[in-house]
């Protein structure tokens, strides 16, 4: 549904993007994930028509962006980073408006209006003021837009910024529902958010596409090594040496500024929380806590884009 | 078409949802209204438009940039521009739209002015032929100066810049014509055939003559499709 190839944009001699290359699927969502200043928002106004490539293509629904950019645009819902309305406006009057320009007839503006206006929890506020609304439901009022016209491809650049704990899962939520029937590519510096909505990231880092993956694979594919982490009353400085006589178990580090705690690294595929539960016990130590340290996204992220740092 | 009608209906709305309307309606029929009275508490008053038309296109030549200087300065500025450049929309339809919001906040200025040939009517016989050439010349030059305005709004994403630059553009065109009156020769004339003040002369006159509404046509359409490069020009930096 969106494919781009070897996308590269310069701001003068400096590239924002260099040779970004990813699919998205029909009903896929999917996250763009990258620090701030990765190159997100340029990728996404360059898929979005609102400003060409330097070089490569983007495809959205079949149409190229540059080529057939109106057709291209007419299949796209986009949510802007700071989702900026015409704050004179109200929220129905506006709605119309962006409607009617996405080539929406009357009758199906008509229908899909209080559709839409429920669905983006909205319906209450129809009839306000655009600039008197809050920054969350302004946020929804940029949401309800892209969604109106029930675009085969959602848009959306840090849907979530600026929104309070609440909102932010409302929004999460509504994300989530748009997922089969749309084909969604969000942007997000939030790793949660990505993990929490999306099958699929795509992680960016300076211009260029560091991963691609299911979140679930991404967290698999960084880790060599099964760590743990156990917790012991009695802290004994004979623990390391005596735990890493234990088959399969690689290293043991007690772990920095928390007397009493340690992670154990172990050999792939194997579990030796028995093991190591057996020989506290025996020693008398008093084991408190036992428990596996699953990699999060957060470490993957961290770990891939400081790597790239280290190499340029 | 529909486009360009959607966005002109959302400026012609936004125009009287915000102060702009108002202003400008008080500033152009505030100082035409002044004028009208003066004008006819003169010692030997004259009851026909051919002095009003004087005032009223410096008047629109003041306003024109001050209705233009928003329409697209001011969603370059807050950002609501991004969102109406990737709806499947031509740049020209925007162009044409904002112009077209414009131009009809404009003549409906314009058309309440009409209260002083008809108050004429009632004290005199006021020369009707005159009164709708001076009339028509007052809408083509009006027309011609927004858009002016809106390419100067295109180039920037500061509403005063845009102003300043209009008014700047728009003073250009009325004062040419001088140069014309202190050298003459083939510089001289050229600058008389630029001057709006010149074409505009005419229609004042009851004259209409065709190098002058193909002077303030082309004049339109020459900064309108000023504007549409300019806009063209912003997606490939």
């Amino acid at each position: 549904m969106i494919e781009v190839e070897g996308l590269t944009k310069y701001y003068g001699p400096h590239p924002a993007i260099m040779d970004v290359s990813f699919n998205v699927q029909a009903g896929e969502v999917v996250a763009f994930l990258g620090p701030n200043g990765a190159g997100k928002t340029t990728c996404m106004r360059i898929l979005t028509g609102f400003m060409p490539a330097s070089a490569g293509s983007a495809k959205i629904a079949g149409f190229d962006v540059m080529e057939q950019s109106l057709e291209a645009r007419r299949q796209i819902g986009y949510l802007p980073e700071h989702a900026a309305l015409y704050r004179d406006m109200r929220v129905r009057q506006y709605l119309r408006f962006a409607g009617k320009l996405q080539g929406m007839g009357r009758v199906e503006l008509h229908d899909r209006m209080d559709l839409v206006l429920e669905k983006c929890g909205l319906a209450e506020r129809a009839d306000q003021i655009i600039g008197t609304l809050s920054r969350g439901y302004r946020q929804r009022v940029g949401i309800a837009q892209a969604l109106l016209h029930d675009p085969q491809v959602m848009i959306l650049d840090e849907p979530t910024i600026g929104l309070d704990p609440n909102q932010i899962r409302e929004v999460r939520e509504l994300i989530k529902s748009l997922a089969g029937n749309h084909t969604v590519m969000l942007s997000t510096h939030i790793l949660p958010e990505a993990q929490m909505t999306c099958e699929r990231v795509i992680i960016i880092n300076q211009g260029k596409v560091v991963a691609t993956d299911t979140t679930a694979a991404l967290t698999h594919q960084a880790r060599d090594a099964e760590t743990m982490m156990f917790r012991v009353a009695k802290d004994d400085a004979s623990i390391p040496t005596v735990l890493r006589e234990l088959a399969d178990v690689k290293a043991v580090r007690p772990v920095k500024g928390d007397p009493g705690a340690y992670q154990v690294e172990t050999q792939i595929g194997c579990d030796c929380r028995p093991d190591v539960a057996r020989a506290i016990v025996d020693k008398g130590w008093g084991l408190l806590e036992l428990r596996p340290l699953e990699m999060t996204l957060e470490d993957v992220f961290h770990e891939l884009t400081t790597e790239l740092e280290g190499e340029s | 078409m529909r486009n360009v009608l959607t966005i002109a209906q959302r400026e012609l709305v936004a125009y009287f949802t915000s102060p702009m309307a108002y202003v400008a309606m008080l500033f152009f029929l505030g100082v035409c209204g002044l004028i009208f009275v003066l004008s006819t508490s003169m010692q030997m008053p004259k009851a026909d438009m051919s002095g009003m038309f004087h005032s009223m296109i410096f008047l629109s030549l003041l306003m024109c940039p001050v209705i233009t200087m928003g329409l697209i300065a001011q969603e370059t500025n807050s950002g609501t521009y991004e969102m109406l450049m990737t709806r499947p929309v031509r740049d020209v339809e925007v162009i044409l739209g904002k112009y077209l919001g414009a131009a009809a906040l404009y003549l409906i200025i314009i058309l309440i002015t009409f209260e002083f040939p008809i108050i004429f009517e009632a004290f005199g016989a006021p020369d009707w032929g005159m009164t709708l050439t001076g009339y028509l010349g007052i809408v083509l030059a009006g027309l011609a100066f927004l858009a002016v305005g809106v390419f100067t709004s295109s180039l920037t994403s500061n509403q005063i810049a845009a102003w300043l630059m209009g008014t700047f553009l728009l003073l250009f065109f009325w004062l040419v014509g001088w140069l014309g009156y202190g050298g003459g020769g083939l510089l001289g004339d050229l600058a008389k055939s630029l001057s709006a003040y010149e074409s505009f002369g005419d229609f004042e006159k009851g004259i209409i003559d065709g190098k002058n509404l193909l002077y303030f046509i082309t004049l339109a359409g020459f900064f309108l499709f000023l504007a549409v490069r300019s806009l063209e020009s912003r997606r490939t930096v």
